[in-house]
């Protein structure tokens, strides 16, 4: 197929600002899918997806356009995850693209996330066509929106376009503005096969499917291939386009993008930014960019009934023949028993895989509250990454300790930067850049430690801003912190799983506030529960919920017997909901307690 | 022995707390019921033993005197009433009479039950109750003046506004009345009940649970001093006073109930009839089914409920008898789980019984559960 007429290209937007129905209206305008065999959102495949309105994955879709200058093209519309858990499947995604469409939604304007994606497409080179979406809109003011383009991204908003995906304006000259602004790929195909990774996942009949763009050469059926980042070779069974359904091909040139099945096991092994490569002539150099994908969140996952342990074993397993990012090992803890503790990209990957375990797989689980990846020096000179408080070696064989920083930016209205500046520095922020845009808007960006984003940062500032602030962050580095292990005691023994790594000046208020909220939490039992927050032997807040001194003794009406023994059932499949330590019964949101701390 | 339960689910009005099977007075409808309850009752002949009758609601004592009489006397015609039969009727004390109280005297009535609840008007009229204090106090004189020689009056705590204090003037007024045998529950205000809208427009609340606990042991206690004793959790009577019917509930026995709603348990199964009145009838007239639920009970689930039941009573769980009975030797079962309990003070087991301490006896459910083992539906 002969490259100048290809175009790869991306949609980057903010979470409902249309990137999905513009890419139902490609696929209708250029026939690949007649609108009434479309299910609504197409490219949202996962169920999870469709319901939570973001796109996590979605297949790359190959367009036949015909142009209004004749020629037929193939544009490849290569989806971007719309998180910033995500952010470098992102970058992948880019860096197999000429070109990306900045989708902006005409009532909201530019967003953090839309921002920092941009910046992203800019860093990769690639060309950017703004589209002002959703200008049907009452509430739509393109004009502001072109302004925030010019001003925030420093993009030439004359070029912009404006369209509506709902009502299908404007995604005609969409097509043509691809078409003529964004470049055929550059690549040689006598080279050898280079092509870059993007996206796998695991297909239970054909085994992982990897997709990719190739860069140079050519990669054919029945070719013996290398992945470079982890020295395995494979035979390729399978090349094949998403038009949008898989379709077969022998071959794929220069600047095509499309699917490999080449019998690979685990996706683990075709891992997101590796390099493709022929064995008998393998490249010199791998695609730039490659990264191991760290997981940056972690918390435990415990079945709440003890005997679904292997249950829980399998289903991960299972999760994780998917999700290379997703880590998990056995963990044991003295609380809950046994489980795991598991690693993910962000909270709402955390979110995603706790709800997949719930709904696909039937588990019915307690988390922990997560927490980041430590760095600690002991006193002997060695360096341990440390995932969870219980790991923490004690006070005193610590040298150092260090946590991981990001660097937000947060795109806000004027009106709430007095508090957002408050809440960066409650959350021990070190502040960077503070730009007053003219459009009645601040760029702020933030060195924040992770772990108090973790927490409840993303709550607080949608809170504070009445969900008009957003935010954006990359992890940048590491700090070091006086930070301290501090404990739960429940009737005097460490509830291990309630332990945070913590501030040393904040530990004395998030103590005081965790204890309080356990006292809420803990139903009263039949003795008195004593809670204490320690940081070593120290005891830094204590709270007790006292005995429970009565259950309600009601009339029994005339001998009906199962009616009490119904509501005992009741009583009894309410405890079973709970998680015994010693003898006292913890009810599960217990232990994401530490949350919920101050956020009401 | 077998406890015989008649049902009526008439009412002079409907008590804003209240969520048993009744509904307001009809007299055509009330004639055509105890015809229907003769019908059943003699359906049922089968000349067992039985030695308590007990007439609930509802307010039974809105029928007539010869109505209960005749009740009475399918009763003994279809079955082997003991001559020393206990016979109860529930009674609200603004529907008796002296006459009235004599006809049921003499119909065969030897115990009566007041449902009195409090013995402060603002609390009677929170309940949206029609009688007043000092007309439950008249009611039990004149029951005493007809002879009744065996009165239990009930009492409710945890009302509306109430507080531990006036909780101890009604059972104060109780005991100076000096009746045999005296309920004490705690008022559930169900899930959409008319006075959880009342408490809601009156700006009303209830006890805090340490008070209520209060309320309960204080009560008790006064009753101690006053020459009550204790057998089951609710229950308090002269020695040689206590509800042989009720009983039967916590003793792992037999009843066998008439009337619409009615439970009986009988053989290993449970079974209940249909709630409806207009059903009721019609069904014993031989349209519709008449029982609406039957529940034959497995032997795990025949052991789980004579525990949990019999751990309802001041004497406990007899050990032995529950080992001879089912086989099942229950400390060797549940004590690993019941321990704790022990430790605490609330259970006591002394290798006979098992049975609550007053303490215990406000947390009984938390034992109860202990026994449940199975899941019914």
């Amino acid at each position: 197929m002969d490259q100048a007429y290809i175009r790869n290209f991306s949609i980057i937007a903010h979470i409902d600002h249309g990137k999905s129905t513009l890419a139902d209206r490609f696929l209708e305008h250029t026939g690949a899918l007649q609108a009434r065999e479309m299910e609504a959102q197409v490219l949202d495949a996962m169920d999870l997806e469709r319901e939570r309105g973001i796109t996590i994955k979605a297949h790359p879709v190959r367009l036949n356009y015909t142009a209004d200058d004749g020629n037929k093209y193939v544009l490849n519309l290569i989806d971007t995850p719309g998180h910033v858990d995500f952010g470098y499947e992102v970058t992948r995604s880019l860096a197999a693209c000429e070109g990306a469409l900045l989708l902006v939604d005409a009532a909201q304007g530019v967003e953090a996330q839309t921002l920092a994606n941009a910046y992203l497409a800019v860093d990769n080179h690639l060309e950017i066509i703004p589209v002002i979406n959703k200008i049907d809109l009452p509430s739509a003011q393109p004009d502001e929106c072109k302004r925030q383009l010019e001003e925030i991204i420093g993009l030439d908003s004359a070029d912009a376009i404006l369209a509506s995906a709902k009502e299908g304006t404007g995604v005609h000259e969409i097509l043509e503005a691809i078409v003529a602004r964004f470049h055929p790929p550059t690549g040689d195909p006598n080279a050898p096969l280079k092509a870059l990774i993007f996206d796998s996942w695991y297909d239970p009949y054909r085994g992982v499917v990897v997709v990719v763009r190739v860069i140079d050469g050519v990669l054919r059926t029945k070719a013996k291939i290398r992945l470079m980042a982890t020295a395995q070779d494979f035979e390729v069974d399978g090349l094949g386009v998403f038009s949008p359904k898989a379709t077969p091909v022998d071959e794929l040139g220069v600047g095509e993008v499309g699917f490999v099945v080449a019998n690979i096991k685990v996706v683990a092994d075709a891992k997101i930014g590796d390099t493709v490569t022929e064995v008998a002539r393998p490249t010199t150099e791998p695609f730039p960019g490659f990264k191991e994908l760290k997981p940056m969140v972690f918390a435990g996952l415990y079945p709440v009934e003890s005997h679904q342990y292997s249950e829980l074993r399998e289903a991960l397993e299972k999760l994780r023949l998917n999700d290379a990012s997703f880590f998990y090992e056995p963990e044991t803890s003295a609380a809950l028993g046994f489980g795991f503790r598991c690693g993910f990209l962000g909270l709402l990957h955390m979110e995603i895989v706790q709800e997949r375990l719930e709904r696909e797989y039937g588990m019915d689980l307690v988390t922990t509250a997560p927490g980041v990846l430590y760095r600690v020096t002991t006193t002997d000179g060695e360096v341990h990454e440390v995932d969870s408080p219980a790991k923490l070696p004690d006070a005193g064989r610590i040298a150092k300790l260090e946590e991981p920083v990001i660097t937000a930016m947060i795109l806000t209205p004027t009106e709430y930067v007095g508090p957002i500046l408050q809440l960066c520095q409650d959350k021990r922020g070190v502040q960077k850049k503070l730009e007053y845009l003219k459009s009645d808007r601040v760029l702020i960006t933030y060195e924040l430690p992770f772990n108090e984003v973790v927490l409840d940062f993303y709550d607080r500032l949608k809170t504070m801003s009445r969900g008009y602030a957003s935010l954006d962050y990359h992890v940048t580095g590491y700090w070091e912190s006086p930070l301290v292990k501090m404990d739960i005691l429940v009737n005097g023994e460490p509830v291990d799983a309630l332990s945070i790594i913590v501030h040393r000046d904040a530990a004395y208020e998030r103590g005081r506030a965790l204890a309080s909220k356990m006292r809420e939490l803990i139903p009263r039992q039949m003795f008195e529960i004593a809670i204490q927050a320690s940081i070593g032997n120290r005891v830094i807040a204590r709270e007790s919920v006292k005995a429970l001194r009565k259950n309600v003794l009601a009339k029994c009406y005339g001998g009906d017997i199962t009616r009490k023994r119904k509501l005992l059932e009741k009583q009894k499949e309410g405890k079973k909901r709970m998680k015994r330590v010693g003898r006292v019964e913890i009810p599960q949101e217990a232990f994401l307690a530490v949350l919920k701390v101050g956020t009401e | 022995m077998l406890g015989l339960y008649v049902h009526i689910p008439f009412c002079s009005a409907i008590c804003n707390y209240c969520n048993f099977n009744r509904g307001l007075f009809d007299a055509p409808l009330k004639e055509l019921y105890v015809a229907a309850l003769l019908r059943e009752i003699r359906a049922a002949a089968d000349s067992s033993a039985a030695d308590t009758i007990y007439f609930g609601g509802g307010t039974p004592s809105l029928l007539e005197p010869p109505e209960v009489g005749a009740v009475l006397q399918a009763c003994r015609e279809s079955f082997d009433v003991a001559p020393d039969a206990e016979i109860t009727l529930e009674a609200n004390p603004e529907t008796v009479t002296s006459e009235r109280l004599a006809g049921f005297r003499a119909a065969g009535i030897n115990r009566l039950s007041y449902g009195v609840q409090s013995f402060r008007d603002e609390e009677l009229q929170r309940l949206s109750r029609l009688h007043t204090a000092e007309r439950a106090a008249e009611a039990f004189a004149m029951a005493r003046a007809e002879g009744f020689d065996n009165i239990s009056l009930d009492l409710m705590m945890w009302l509306p506004q109430q507080t531990v204090a006036q909780w101890r003037e009604s059972v104060d007024a109780l005991v100076a009345l000096g009746p045999d045998h005296a309920s004490m529950y705690m008022l559930e205000i169900y899930p959409n009940a008319p006075l959880g809208d009342a408490m809601a427009r009156g700006s009303w609340s209830v006890a805090p649970d340490d008070d209520v606990a209060d309320m309960y042991l204080s009560g008790l206690d006064r009753m101690d001093s006053a020459g009550y004793v204790q057998y089951e959790i609710s229950n308090v009577a002269r020695p040689g006073r206590e509800s042989r019917h009720n009983l039967k509930y916590w003793a792992d026995g037999e009843w066998r109930g008439f009337g619409c709603g009615a439970h009986s348990t009988r053989g290993g199964v449970r079974w209940k009839n249909v709630s409806s009145t207009a059903e009721y009838i019609s069904a014993t007239a031989g349209r519709g089914a008449l029982v609406s639920e039957r529940r034959p009970l497995t032997p795990d689930e025949q052991l789980e409920e004579a525990l949990f039941t019999g751990l309802r009573l001041s004497a406990g769980i007899d050990l032995q008898a529950v080992k001879m009975r089912y086989g099942v030797d229950v400390w060797a079962r549940f004590g690993e789980e019941l321990h704790p309990f022990v430790d605490e003070r609330l259970l006591i087991y002394d290798g006979r019984s098992l049975r609550l301490t007053r303490a215990g006896m406000l947390l009984a459910h938390e034992m109860m559960t202990v026994f449940i083992r199975s899941t019914v539906r």
